[in-house]
């Protein structure tokens, strides 16, 4: 099982969304993807993503800040066999 | 899926303006909103007649492009909405490349909160021939700001954070901005005044009232003091200071030419202010209870009342403004039936509802206590006022 990283900071939606589909697509079951976004709307976006999509869940959200103050939103994402 | 990375397909927009005059016309529009769940439920553009919406989320296009284009229905006027108008322009995008033609709302519903729609309050022709006052309209937050013109001046009341916009639409009418006020500390968005002021050169002046540290250079105004604006040539218009506390210890209201009451969040066409955000619910509602009880008695019924707020398009009237008669406010309001000060008290308590998202901060950065970047600002602002103490919600469309 692998763990990619995807750098979403400073993306505004809809990129956060694109990018990570294009990760998942072409992983393999049980793999994870792990998105730090900027964008406060990422966090009900990527809810909202998985509950449509069929070949990801959303393993974890949470929220912390870089060392400049700055809000970092981190979504884990792993691939399911969908 | 075709690559829709925003920017790369150039597609027809409209900004919120001409989307807000079109659906209040009634022109047959169709609005794709494409936002997720959550923040459909949170917060929807709302005009005076409903608009015809369809709900698609554009994560659903991502997924699956022509099933959810498909969905779309078609033989309409397209307007494509998101959050911040990246996602709507991928989306429009997609429509256009499948034939359907579509346009998409510029900078989404963050720009649905920040536009401003001017409207002029009807006076009477004796007035007219000496000042105007326009009504300056937020529509998307609910929230009214004031100018008021006489012979080249004019007076800013509750303006809001993009105070170039005010500065413009004053020079646009020839008005030279002489004075900046506040009606009080706001706790639902960051006003402008300190900064509109600051730039024009001019005098601020807000009441923040006993218990709050105001760190902004203010020029203090009395109970009962007179501004005179246009006063350069000779023809004056009055501004007369009340002091209406309640919903802060510092509201003010602002009475222009003996008939126009600016009232800040004291009260509303449909409600009072909620005195509970100080977190001192029946102090503060007592203080307001005798500023509604004994000091607005001193004005007549056919003072036009001019708040700060409204609860939702339906409060918006056939004139295009937001604003009531004194006298039918006493004899509709639900709040200002009660005869005690406790009967009034523990029927604002029990309708107090959820503070506005993020007040304490905005209340900081309102005191000059704290300063924040404009995206903060912009995020701690979204949605709609929640400043009074029963709000009959419009019915969302």
């Amino acid at each position: 099982m692998a763990v990619k990283h995807l750098d979403a900071r400073g993306l505004k939606c809809p990129m956060p969304i694109v990018k990570a589909k294009k990760e998942i697509d072409a992983m393999a079951p049980g793999d994870q993807l792990e998105i730090t976004a900027t964008d406060p709307g990422s966090v009900t976006d990527f809810q909202g993503w998985v509950k449509t999509n069929k070949r990801a869940v959303l393993k974890e959200q949470r929220q912390v800040k870089d060392e400049t103050g700055r809000d970092l939103y981190i979504h884990l994402l792993e691939r399911t066999d969908g | 899926m075709s690559d829709h990375d925003s920017g790369t397909v150039a597609v027809p927009t409209l900004d919120v303006g001409e989307l807000l005059q079109a659906a209040d016309r009634g022109d047959p529009l169709l609005l794709l909103d494409v936002r997720n769940e959550d923040e459909v439920k949170a917060w929807k553009v709302e005009a005076k007649r409903p608009i015809e919406t369809v709900y698609v989320p554009y994560f659903d296009f991502i997924e699956d492009e022509a099933g959810s284009v498909a969905r779309v229905p078609g033989g309409r006027d397209i307007v494509v909405l998101c959050a911040q108008g990246g996602s709507s322009e991928m989306v429009a995008a997609m429509l256009v490349d499948a034939g359907v033609p579509a346009r998409n709302v510029r900078g989404g519903m963050v720009a649905y909160g920040e536009y401003l729609e001017p409207v002029a309050v009807p006076l009477e022709a004796s007035e007219a021939e000496r000042f105007i006052i326009w009504q300056i309209n937020r529509r998307g937050k609910g929230c009214l700001s004031y100018v008021v013109g006489a012979n080249g001046e004019a007076v800013v009341v509750d303006p809001m954070k993009n105070t170039d916009w005010f500065a413009a639409f004053a020079a646009a009418h020839g008005l030279r901005v002489v004075h900046v006020l506040d009606t009080h500390i706001h706790a639902d968005h960051v006003s402008g005044g300190p900064a509109l002021a600051e730039t024009l050169g001019v005098p601020y002046s807000v009441s923040a009232g006993e218990g709050f540290e105001l760190r902004q250079p203010v020029t203090p105004l009395q109970d009962g003091q007179v501004l005179a604006i246009g006063g350069a040539s000779g023809v004056t218009i009055e501004v007369r200071v009340m002091r209406t506390p309640g919903h802060t210890p510092g509201s003010t209201s602002y009475l222009v030419g003996g008939r126009y009451l600016m009232t800040g969040d004291t009260v509303f066409v449909g409600s009072v202010g909620r005195p509970d955000l100080g977190g001192h619910v029946v102090e503060w509602g007592r203080t307001l209870f005798t500023t509604l009880t004994e000091r607005l008695s001193s004005l007549g019924d056919d003072v036009l009342v001019l708040p700060a707020h409204y609860a939702g398009v339906q409060e918006i009237g056939a004139d295009g403004v937001v604003s009531g008669r004194l006298g039918t406010i006493r004899a509709t309001v639900p709040e200002l039936q009660f005869r005690t000060a406790d009967a009034f008290i523990e029927s604002v308590r029990a309708a107090v509802k959820d503070p506005p998202p993020s007040y304490a901060e905005i209340i900081k950065v309102n005191l000059g206590v704290s300063s924040a970047p404009l995206e903060q600002i912009t995020e701690w602002e979204l949605g709609r006022n929640e400043c009074a103490a029963s709000a009959k919600r419009a019915a969302q469309g």
